[in-house]
């Protein structure tokens, strides 16, 4: 539906994005997931026409968007990285501008706003001024602008930056009701690798203006490894069990430790089943048990040898 | 467009204090310098020793002499705090034979005042030594002062006069104009910079997702501060013509129409500022030196006709200012037309439509 075909954006000396390839289905959820200054933020503009490649194209259902970007615009919408507000109106005459731009009018418009500040959770506080907002009402009320002319596709520039955790997944379940009942798609972007994984079908990892892995969360976490390590832990040693352990064949490996056993299995082979029934023939006390899967940001560290966050 | 044009006064509703600031200080400021002091004479604080005698007599010698300084008389202690603290550039000391003047520094009016002091003790001294030969003092006095009212030889200046009928060439309304002028180039130029405003904040890249089109932001934003920076100059004017009683003459209709191009000229010149400046703290630098500069070099301050440096005068030729003090100046004072002023209000609207096509095409080529 929309795609990027060699992507470029050289600001001076520093390419901000490079031969950037990406694609998105119709009522997919894609993350873009990378550290400050990997060129998500100029990915994203170039996307959405505010900002003109260096080289390379955008193309909307097998057209570019760089000569003719008016049929983009009328189907996306954007959220951008900062709070792009009035801030000294109040949210709903935010709303009433937002709205009258893209020719909505009337008690038309009064019933889209009604529904988006629904959508966000602030129909209570849509008299106040935005300044007075907190840190999660304004990126919630961020998100709201973009979907007043209800667009088919939603791109959104880290809208969970520098808030609360409770805010935070507030917005992360909007998203996820977003794709999932009104069918959008969406084009996540964040450096918080868990709201990717939470979120998003497919993944792209973008570092130093190139994309360097792309994949689902699961394909992306196999190049690491196609192993996972469980970890058991017991309220006294069972030899038996461990014997039984040793004979299964899913089983790769099989080691004593301190308070219990570790197993290393095929990655997905879902071998958890299999040790309750031993442990509860062999009438063994489960303390606790660990499921170690690489997550991406071990992927990440893989990839660069830095860490996602630093 | 027209949303974007509402919107600005929805904004400026909330947050009035700028603009109603730009109007408080053009009313302070014309009252302060051209409503209140009527004569431009500097005032001198005067005190006597105990010792001379008629005191009100050397003050009126004393004003009489000059036009130049008005003495009043006052307490010696009082007049030297008021020295101190800088409220007036001069005390005089009046002695029996001798006079002394205080000051806080020399300046070019010292000289002056001096010879006047001078001059009437001079003159004061070969009166009464005069009077002193004579039976009656009084009578001589008021002989020498009447014989001196009309002397023999009399040198006149003719300088030639106003139009009859129409108000001449006035302190007050100079004021009037050029501080009217000068503080709506600040409103006018910072209700512009909303456009640079909305480009930091990410507003107008929602707003050029939206159908608007680019032309009609800059358009919503150039009329939004073409009408608060025209009606604040005309709610001024029209504020000291009816509360104030100023005379702008009979042609209120060529008033308008100066203030209406200027006002389009000042819009296009912060365009093109706005299309120079890389950021808004240079925006909020730049906007007071070219505001402040134009307004000196285009008489906003000062009458330009009293300055001579060629190359001051060739500079104001390229600054709106002059031509708009030029044409109000010619229709309040002069009492001319229209048709006199065609001329400064083309040139305004000239630089106008030049500034507004570089500015506009600077700003586009930023973005
Ligand atoms: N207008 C610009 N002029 C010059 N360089 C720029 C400009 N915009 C971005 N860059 C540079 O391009 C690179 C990528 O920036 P970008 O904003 O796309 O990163 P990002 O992935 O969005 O980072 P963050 O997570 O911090 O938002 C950075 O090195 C940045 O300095
Ligand atoms: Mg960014």
């Amino acid at each position: 539906m929309l795609e990027t075909v060699n992507l470029k954006k050289v600001f001076k000396q520093n390419v901000a994005a490079d031969d950037v390839n990406l694609y998105l289905d119709q009522g997919e959820s894609v993350g873009l997931l990378g550290p400050n200054g990997a060129g998500k933020s100029t990915t994203i503009s170039m996307i959405s026409t505010l900002l003109r490649p260096t080289s390379g194209d955008v193309k909307w259902h097998g057209k570019s968007v760089i000569k003719n970007p008016n049929e983009i615009r009328d189907v996306l919408g954007v959220v951008p990285q900062e709070i792009a507000l009035y801030k000294e109106l109040s949210a709903l005459e935010n709303l009433k501008f937002f709205g009258k731009i893209y020719g909505l009018k009337g008690k038309q418009l009064d019933k889209k706003i009604q529904e988006v500040l629904e959508i966000v959770g602030l129909t209570e506080r849509q008299k106040d001024l935005v300044k007075t907002y907190s840190g999660g009402m304004k990126r919630r009320i961020n998100i709201a602008v973009a979907l007043l002319h209800e667009p088919v596709i939603i791109i959104m520039d880290e809208p969970t930056v520098g808030i609360d955790p409770q805010s935070r997944n507030y917005i992360l379940e909007m998203v996820r009701q977003l794709k999932e009942e009104k069918g959008m798609t969406v084009l996540y972007t964040s450096h918080y690798m868990e709201e990717v994984e939470r979120l998003c079908d497919r993944i792209y990892i973008m570092d130093h203006g190139k994309v360097i892995a792309t994949g689902t969360k699961e394909e992306l976490t196999s190049i690491l490894s196609s192993e996972e390590t469980i970890i058991v832990d017991f309220d006294r040693p069972y030899p038996n069990l461990v014997n039984k352990l040793e004979k299964n064949e899913s089983i790769l490996q099989v080691t004593e430790t301190d308070n219990g056993i570790k197993l290393i299995v095929p990655k997905g082979s879902r071998q958890l089943g299999t040790i309750f029934n031993l442990a509860e023939k062999e009438e063994a006390q489960i303390t606790s048990i660990n499921v170690q899967v690489p997550t991406l940001e071990d992927v990440f560290l893989h990839l660069t040898g830095r860490k996602l966050r630093d | 467009m027209k949303a974007l044009f509402l919107l600005q006064w929805q904004r400026l509703k909330r947050e009035p204090l700028l603009i109603g600031s730009m109007m408080v200080m053009t009313i302070v400021f014309v009252l302060a310098m051209g409503g209140f002091r009527v004569s431009s004479a500097v005032s001198v604080p005067t005190y006597f020793d105990a010792s001379v005698q008629n005191q009100k007599a050397w003050l009126e010698r004393l004003n009489e002499a000059t036009e130049g300084f008005e003495f009043f008389a006052t307490e010696e202690n009082r007049s030297k705090e008021d020295i101190a603290l800088g409220k007036y550039p001069y005390a005089l000391q009046v002695m029996e034979d001798d006079f002394r003047i205080f000051m806080l520094a020399e300046d070019e009016n010292l000289q002056v005042l001096k010879q006047v002091v001078a001059q009437t003790y001079l003159k004061e001294k070969r009166v009464s030594t005069a009077a002193a030969q004579v039976d009656e003092p009084e009578q001589f006095r008021k002989q020498v002062k009447e014989y001196l009212s009309e002397p023999p030889i009399i040198v006149s200046k003719v300088t030639p006069g106003p139009l009859e009928g129409a108000p001449s060439y006035n302190q007050k309304l100079q004021t009037l104009y050029g501080m009217s002028l000068f503080f709506a180039m600040y409103t006018i130029i910072f209700s512009l910079s909303k456009i640079a405003e909305e480009k930091r904040t990410g507003t107008l890249n929602r707003i050029i997702l939206s159908p608007i089109r680019k032309w009609q932001v800059y358009i919503g934003h150039m009329s939004y501060s073409y009408v608060i920076g025209f009606t604040q100059i005309v709610l001024i004017v029209l504020m000291f013509k009816y509360i104030f009683g100023y005379n702008v003459g009979e042609q209120m209709g060529a008033v308008i129409l100066t203030i209406a191009s200027f006002v389009f000229a000042v819009v296009a010149i912060g365009m093109l500022i706005l299309g120079l400046i890389k950021s808004t703290d240079q925006l909020n630098a730049v906007v007071p030196i070219v505001t402040v500069s134009m307004a000196m070099l285009g008489g906003a301050f000062w009458p330009i006709e009293i300055v001579s440096n060629d190359i001051i005068l060739a500079i104001s030729n390229v600054v709106p200012m002059t031509y708009a003090m030029e044409a109000l100046k010619a229709v309040s004072m002069f009492g001319q037309g229209l048709a006199d002023i065609y001329e400064p209000l083309a040139i305004l609207v000239l630089i106008g439509v030049l500034c507004m096509g570089v500015g506009v095409n600077l700003i586009e080529r930023k973005a």
